[in-house]
């Protein structure tokens, strides 16, 4: 079976062009082009969501990832989060 | 210590359940949800020890969770069946962490083949998915890629080694919030 790629979408009005997501990521899927972050190489995406993680404007999405399961999530702060969003 | 604490206590751990030796448990008692602080305790517990032992270790810490690593990943993978082919090695070692550690084979999409042979190494790269390790760190606020994930490393060499019956190495390339990526060097 031939793996599905991951498609990143960046949100062009959110990303201020810093550039940690170029940095970060091993594979280097982003390159920096007019200010802006573009996932040239989205094949390359492993799906670690560094970029995701360290973007200072949180305009990356991920389609298609594995999400790890998260056994750290304290059920009870999730529980009350959901109560107030 | 109150009489009436006591009594609590053997009130609290009396029961009528007759327990017999053909008893099996088949389900996990109690569900995940009430065992949630115990988790949360076993992380916490775990991170403090690691971070504890970089302190006084240093950097030898992450050779003394490596080596202890290992010798899990020989002593469990001893059961398992002895593989020449590295799929079934690989095979063999998803088995053996099932439940703890899931991990797939990955290569750039301009690799022809999954075994990449570059600057005289033979080797595999590893995206580990779910990981206890991870969890456990993030938990706690502690950096990736330190003595803990060593241990891993040294679990997965450990067992590779013993199904394969060759030697075998592990690189940590980039650590992440959701995968990390590891080298798998064949020897």
């Amino acid at each position: 079976m031939v793996k599905k790629m991951i498609e990143i979408i960046v949100d062009e009005e959110s990303c201020v062009g810093c550039g940690l997501c170029v940095k970060d990521c091993p594979m280097k899927v982003f390159e920096l082009k007019d200010g802006l972050s573009v996932p040239m190489r989205p094949q390359d995406c492993m799906g670690c969501l560094s970029c995701h993680e360290i973007c200072p404007a949180q305009a990356l999405e991920h389609r298609g990832i594995y999400p790890a399961k998260r056994h750290y999530v304290d059920i009870r702060v999730c529980e009350m989060l959901n109560r107030v969003i | 210590m109150t009489a009436s604490y006591v009594d609590e206590l053997h009130e609290k751990f009396s029961t009528d359940i007759s327990y017999k030796s053909e008893d099996v448990p088949l389900n996990c008692v109690p569900p995940a949800k009430e065992i949630e602080a115990t988790l949360h305790g076993v992380m916490k517990l775990n991170g403090l020890v690691i971070r504890s032992l970089e302190e006084i270790a240093g950097r030898g810490a992450n050779a003394v969770t490596f080596r202890a690593g290992k010798k899990f990943g020989h002593e469990v993978a001893k059961y398992f069946q002895k593989r020449d082919d590295i799929e079934d090695a690989l095979r063999e070692l998803s088995d053996l962490l099932r439940g703890q550690y899931s991990f797939e084979v990955w290569k750039p999409a301009d690799s022809d083949s999954f075994v990449i042979e570059e600057g005289g190494e033979r080797f595999i790269y590893l995206v580990f998915h779910d990981c206890i390790v991870r969890q456990t760190l993030r938990r706690n606020g502690q950096e990736q890629a330190g003595p803990l994930c060593q241990t891993l490393c040294g679990y997965v060499v450990g067992a590779i080694e013993e199904i394969t019956g060759k030697r075998a190495k592990l690189e940590i390339k980039h650590t992440g919030p959701n995968a990390c990526l590891k080298k798998l060097i064949l020897k």
